[in-house]
């Protein structure tokens, strides 16, 4: 036995693989990626059925996805990935390029157009069947407003042509549609995208917001009018995927805006901001209290506010809108906000019942594109 | 299970080397037989009876023939009876869709193509077990009479899947009495990180990119990101077929056994006569031995000669591949194989830099036939390759990928090896650093992968 002392590289490749395979046993599981966003793949049960199922909710692959989700050091693996990528020269990692100025993007060069076509066909119906003034806007991504950050020979989806083209398809209906790349593109100097998210800044959101408002004939609030608060140090999705070393950090506004009452799930609370979430890794989703299924938010704000009667928006959206949606109360006594991926039925019902004054409908182009849940418009 | 994998680095691989290492002897192969099989019913265990059917028609034969050796017909008819069987087996899986589609456009109908799917290794474990029966009708080998020890042969896990392809006769004395030595499991483990490094690290990493092409689509490439992109498919597919090879020769030394080596830098090449002597190896000599040279080898007259040729490589595309494009592949090499016979040899043994642009330029365009199955799609895609358009895109992907070319082309050729046993090997700290280094890495990119995919599934 003593003899594999003088095999070092068979000795260490055993305890290498032993160690980490007893490592991996010892450590209990995570239930929740911060770093990532999502659950992480549980220990699944043993049964017969599940044993011989070789489809991707069986046994097999469950387990493999449950021991790669929760692998020890899973993080430094990642962050080990992501610096030899570097050390290659490489000016991307896991789908995410490398811009100009500390810029980063999705690779964006495929989309599904059988579900694009589809997702526009369910506005279509929706807008058919809806007598109120609905309008819908499909926000570009950062790539496709600021060309001048992309790095040399950088290649992507031509989101404008396709945003065009969705609007073309909606011209027919009574939808009036919203134009965000010509604004977002006239302001393509400030600060209006995140460097390490998908979101647009709220500076964003707010030119979005005056688009949709000056749309309606009516005046956005006057930024300076309101008390602006920084939150630093934000890393978001993008970053969270390719890792990069010496990325800058993001910074996040928010504004105060006075609310009486927001209510989602079932809670009330008095602010539009989860102030506890700015100091968590997923800073973003501090506005609005994230993604729930309905959220009805009541003000005092209304700038053309008449006495004696309620005016009422219905927002349907992806993440995107979360930081627009506070500006609204200074347009409507009532902003109902809805994310259908939260809510899987009753979207009619609560129009019918809601008397609405206006419908907004509002994604990011890469949403829309890939949303499973815009059949629910209809349900 | 694929070897490049966290289940088979953190999972398999200790439970089953722990209790080979630990079995005695007498049940050193009962242990082999046991992981392999579990090795392979893994996320797919509807294909083992499949494969154990297989294991018995031809352990049977072997038998039979031995028993009946004296009378002719016998062992005709029993040799017969498990090549139909075993060959059946892979054509009605393999080829039942690709005949039936072909027919019904002969006969200006569709068929319903039938709902089977292709059983892990078939194309491998099915060329291995017919090299046994066969040599046992030859004489070549002797029976075997145990059952586990042929059982194992057949689904010994680290060749069951993607080769090499390893003959009968190539392991039956190991099968029957071996000593594992720690030189040899030393070896082995070097050679399974090499391998592992070669899949995950190169043959991944440069595969991204011709993924990506396909991606955009092929009306949609300028000229040299359509050579980039046939390139990096011409890397990946090198990285991850000998990787693969590596890891399963790697394997079985730690195992005990000695597997034929199965690519040698084929990529040096100065014709396609030696690269397909560099390439996939036991494949080719599987089909010398069992094909070309029963047929008449070169032994016969010019034209039949060429004939032979002719079918050999029809199949060697065929057996790649149900499809119409392989065929195409396997005849590009018969042409340029009869060129090369005829009188291209003499000229590329003098001309050594023309013989490598000759096939450096060729190669990649054979990769092409191989990579797209549709012939619509291939058109565009030689059209773009001879298109003489510029653009902007491939700055984006040669600036990304430069280094990994680089790297490409530096573990292509010997100059790797060379350095290993001059400089490296003699220092067993310098060793044992970069050869660790290889496996970390290789660790960092399994976890961080969602992509990896195995391009030898389809087999």
């Amino acid at each position: 036995m003593k003899k594999i002392f003088h095999y070092p590289l068979v000795l260490l490749f055993g305890l290498f693989i032993l160690g980490f395979t007893l490592a991996d046993f010892i450590t209990p599981p995570q239930e929740y990626s911060e770093l990532e966003n999502r659950y992480l793949q549980q220990r699944p049960a043993l049964t017969l059925r599940s044993l011989l199922d070789s489809s991707s909710t069986g046994f097999a692959q469950s387990y493999e996805t449950f021991i790669s989700d929760q692998f020890v050091l899973r993080d430094q693996w990642i962050d080990l990935k992501s610096k030899s990528e570097t050390a290659l020269l490489k000016i991307e990692n896991n789908n995410i390029a490398y811009g100009k100025d500390g810029y980063l993007f999705e690779k964006y060069n495929t989309l599904n157009q059988e579900r694009l076509d589809r997702n526009v066909g369910y506005v279509q119906s929706f807008a058919q069947g809806l007598d109120i003034p609905l309008t819908v806007g499909i926000a570009p991504n950062s790539y496709a407003i600021l060309e001048d950050k992309w790095p040399v020979g950088f290649q992507n989806l031509d989101e404008k042509a396709y945003i065009q083209k969705i609007y073309q398809q909606l011209s027919a209906t009574s939808a009036q549609t919203l134009d965000l790349v010509a604004p977002l593109q006239a302001h393509n100097q400030d600060y209006i995208y995140y460097r390490t998210d998908h979101h647009w800044t709220t500076y964003g959101a707010y030119l979005g917001y005056s688009a949709y408002v000056q749309s309606l004939g009516m005046e956005p609030v006057d930024l300076s009018t309101l008390t602006a608060h920084q939150v630093q140090d934000f890393y978001g999705t993008y970053f969270s995927r390719c890792k990069k070393t010496n990325t800058p950090a993001d910074t996040i506004t928010y504004y105060d805006i006075p609310i009486t009452s927001m209510e989602f799930n079932g809670k009330t609370v008095n602010s539009l901001y989860q102030y506890e979430q700015f100091d968590k890794r997923d800073k973003y989703a501090a506005f609005l209290y994230g993604n729930n299924g309905v959220t009805t938010i009541r003000s005092n704000n209304n700038l053309n506010h008449v006495e004696g009667e309620t005016s009422r928006v219905l927002v349907i959206k992806d993440s995107f809108s979360n930081c627009m949606v506070p500006f609204l109360t200074y347009q409507f006594d009532e902003v109902v906000v809805v994310d259908l991926r939260y809510l899987p039925a009753g979207l009619n019902e609560l129009i019918q019942t809601g008397d609405f004054d206006q419908v907004l409908l509002l994604y990011c182009f890469s949403s829309f594109e890939s949303d499973t849940n815009l059949s629910r418009l209809l349900n | 299970m694929v070897f490049s994998s966290i289940m088979f680095l953190f999972r398999f691989m200790p439970v089953a080397f722990l209790a080979y290492y630990l079995a005695p002897k007498k049940l050193k192969n009962f242990v082999l037989l046991v992981c392999s099989l579990f090795f392979y019913s893994w996320g797919e265990p509807r294909y083992v009876p499949i494969m154990l059917a297989s294991i018995l028609v031809n352990y049977a034969a072997g038998l039979g023939i031995k028993r009946f050796g004296h009378n002719r017909k016998v062992r005709v008819t029993l040799l017969v009876l498990s090549i139909i069987f075993t060959m059946g087996m892979l054509f009605f899986f393999k080829y039942t869709n690709f005949f039936l589609s072909n027919l019904g456009a002969l006969l200006g109908t569709t068929f319903q193509p039938l709902d089977i799917a292709l059983p892990l290794g078939i194309s491998f474990y099915s060329f291995q077990i017919m090299s046994y029966t066969i040599d046992v009708y030859l004489g070549k080998v002797e029976a075997e009479k145990n059952i586990i020890d042929f059982g194992a042969f057949v689904v010994l896990f680290p060749q069951l899947i993607a080769g090499p392809i390893v003959k009968y006769s190539d392991i039956n004395r190991e099968l029957k009495s071996r000593t594992i030595t720690l030189p040899q499991v030393e070896d082995g483990v070097r050679l399974f990180i090499m391998g592992l490094g070669s899949k995950v690290l190169l043959a991944n990493t440069i595969g991204a990119l011709w993924t990506e092409v396909e991606g955009i689509g092929f009306a949609n490439l300028s000229m040299p990101l359509a050579w980039l992109g046939i390139l990096a498919y011409t890397f990946q597919i090198y990285f991850d077929f000998s990787g693969y090879s590596l890891m399963a020769i790697g394997l079985g030394k730690m195992l005990g056994f000695e597997f034929p080596q199965n690519f040698n830098f084929p990529y040096i090449s100065r014709s396609f006569t030696e690269f397909w002597r560099r390439w996939h190896m036991t494949l080719g000599s599987w089909f010398r031995e069992y094909m070309y040279i029963p047929m008449g080898g070169n032994r016969v007259s010019k034209p039949r000669m060429y004939f032979n040729l002719f079918v050999v490589w029809a199949f060697t595309g065929f057996w790649h591949g149900a499809s119409w494009n392989f065929v195409l592949w396997g005849l590009f090499f018969f042409a340029f194989l009869v060129l090369e016979k005829a009188f291209l040899k003499p000229v590329l043994e003098r001309h050594h830099v023309a013989a490598h642009f000759y096939v450096c330029l060729l190669l990649p365009l054979s990769w092409a036939l191989f990579a797209i199955t549709d012939f619509q799609q291939l058109g565009i895609f030689f059209q773009q390759l001879f298109s003489f358009q510029g653009g902007t895109d491939w700055l984006y992907y040669l600036r990304n990928y430069g280094v990994t070319f680089l790297a490409a082309i530096f573990f292509s050729t010997p100059v790797i090896k060379i350095w290993y046993e001059r400089f490296i090997c003699k220092h067993a700290w310098l060793k044992i650093l970069l050869i660790g280094a290889v496996l970390v890495l290789s660790v960092a990119y399994l976890v961080d992968a969602t992509y990896n995919p195995f391009l030898y599934f389809r087999f």
